[in-house]
């Protein structure tokens, strides 16, 4: 039992709250899993900024390690901000060549330390506790943006830490992360084959081998929508799951119909949530709400608005 | 009519409101500002008229016998399992597993059901206005599902006994379910059915009921087992 949010603006607006919004829903969803909670919010920042967020460690302090990691990140790529919050130094750079090489570089600094996210659009924050928790560290609800989603947890079979916590980012690729609430029964499986080819797993948590598959089949080529549709009958399990690229959101739901979801698509957002409360205590009552039929994939775009 | 405004209140509290209104000799109780809340409405035993001004959460009129319930906008899962007797319409859609177990009373939806709707019905009628999800009537063992939309994969699968009219296309049958002819009783209760709920029959219906193949095992019926398990 977790808790899955999503949003997405369609009226054009770049600066929506959509902080404030995933928090609201998250807030009211809370109750199904308050061991960790996080979001992951897209925003335009123009050509030359990427948004790198950087895990230093469990505990800290980590003054000293942010001085260390954040040389070596200027030597590879020029850095306009440095911000420590808590674990999570949040730096902006030129966009690297190869998102996967800086990520091995800034990971050998240390075992610690995990690049949580990387994107021109996505910024990503998690943490142990709860969503009220996750605001007084980060202060979501000042995030403005185009889209995005949101996670809380309920543990059921990994480690309960940052590096645990959801939304997770697809490594290797900027700005695709992912929501999830189920269970990936064919992980193991997936896994070895995954790093037989040399992935790298972060974590022993099975919503971590999502983002990596759509990562995966996104580097061959294929659309961000196309790499959501295969995924339904790759992954087997009950699950239903939200994700997001610079431009785009979609939810993913299992062919068993077993765990919830509801979506509203009003002319001026799209909102998707694991249950209908967290839609009416965060946008009102003045949509109507369905429940996605079994085995299917909707997406959005922020360009366009419409889904398909 | 005595209202109930839901603002910051538990579930669990406005429950014990509704209770407490029905023993002072309340008939018509609304429930206002809802917000999609869990359990709301649950075991009322009485022959009141709740409505609920908005859209509710899991399981509400679930354990009922006897009330009206009207929720003005859409409800979550379970809606009221394992009823008894009594009314539940919802105006808008339903969430998964819509008239769970229950074995008697009608439930309406107005709008579509989703997945698993009917499940193990053990009486009574659940109506839905629109379409049908996944798995309608699964294991239903009695009483009637009336679908004037279309319904999804796998319609009445495992069902054991009970009865399923379907007025728009079924996308396919479940393990064991199969079509059987709609006979002239069977119009008059759904047209009496239908005009109790100011609803406008389709054209025509079709009528699903269990094959009995799955009542006792046979191993000529092996692979059908398989799939059903």
């Amino acid at each position: 039992m977790c808790g899955i949010v999503g949003f997405l603006d369609k009226s054009g607006n770049r600066q929506a709250a959509v902080g404030q919004t995933l928090l609201d829903m998250l807030s009211a969803l809370d109750r199904r899993g308050p061991d960790s909670s996080g979001v992951a919010v897209y925003a335009d920042r123009g050509v030359d900024a990427c948004v790198l967020r950087i895990k230093l460690g469990e505990h800290g302090p980590f003054e000293t390690l942010a001085d260390v990691v954040v040389e070596r990140v200027k030597s590879l790529v020029s850095v306009s901000t440095v911000d420590l919050q808590g674990p999570s130094l949040r730096l902006v750079v030129t966009p690297p060549e190869s998102p996967e090489s800086l990520e091995r570089a800034i990971e050998a600094v240390d075992s610690s330390i995990e690049v949580v996210s990387l994107g021109s659009r996505l910024d990503l924050v998690k943490q142990v506790g709860s969503p009220a928790n996750l605001e007084a560290t980060y202060a979501v609800s000042s995030y403005v943006g185009t889209h995005g989603i949101g996670h809380t947890r309920m543990s059921t079979e990994s480690r309960v830490d940052l590096s645990h916590s959801q939304p997770f980012w697809a490594h290797g690729r900027a700005d695709v992360a992912v929501v999830h609430n189920g269970h990936i029964t064919n992980y193991h499986k997936m896994r070895r084959i995954y790093e037989q080819q040399g992935h790298r797993f972060y974590t022993g948590n099975d919503s971590e081998i999502i983002g990596l598959y759509l990562a995966d089949h996104m580097a061959q080529g294929a659309s961000f929508a196309d790499a959501l549709q295969t995924s339904l009958t790759d992954f087997d399990g009950a699950f239903s799951y939200l994700a997001a690229s610079a431009d785009s959101l979609g939810y993913v739901k299992d062919p068993f119909a077993f765990k919830p979801l509801v979506v509203t698509d009003t002319p001026a957002y799209v909102a998707i949530a694991t249950e209908e409360q967290a839609l009416r205590s965060a946008l009102g009552d003045d949509f109507p709400v369905w429940e996605p039929g079994v085995n299917t994939v909707m997406t959005w775009t922020v360009e366009d608005g419409v889904g398909s | 009519m005595k209202d109930i405004d839901c603002t910051g209140k538990t579930s669990r509290v406005i429950n014990q409101e509704i209770r407490h209104h029905i023993q002072a000799g309340e008939t018509d109780i609304r429930v206002q500002h809802p917000q999609a809340r869990h359990n709301l409405g649950v075991a009322v035993l009485q022959q009141v008229s709740l409505t609920m001004s908005g859209s509710v959460g899991y399981y509400c009129g679930g354990l009922i016998d006897g009330p009206r319930i009207e929720v003005q906008g859409s409800c979550g899962w379970g809606l009221a399992e394992s009823m008894l007797n009594g009314t539940v319409i919802v105006n808008q859609n339903a969430g998964n597993s819509a008239a769970a177990s229950i074995r008697g009373g009608t439930v309406v939806v107005r709008g579509s059901a989703s997945s698993r709707a009917g499940i193990a019905m053990k009486g009574g009628t659940m109506i839905v206005q629109g379409n049908s999800g996944y798995m309608t009537g699964f294991m239903m063992q009695k009483g009637t599902i009336i679908v004037c939309g279309d319904t999804a994969e796998a319609l009445g699968d495992s069902m054991y006994e009970g009865r399923i009219f379907v007025g728009g296309r079924i996308a396919d049958l479940g393990n064991d379910a199969v079509i059987e002819e709609v006979t002239d009783q069977d119009q008059e209760f759904l047209a009496t059915t239908l005009a109790q709920y100011d609803i406008a029959a389709p054209a025509s219906f079709q009528k699903i009921v269990s094959g009995r193949r799955l009542w006792q095992f046979d191993k000529k019926d092996f692979d059908t087992w398989r799939e059903a398990l």
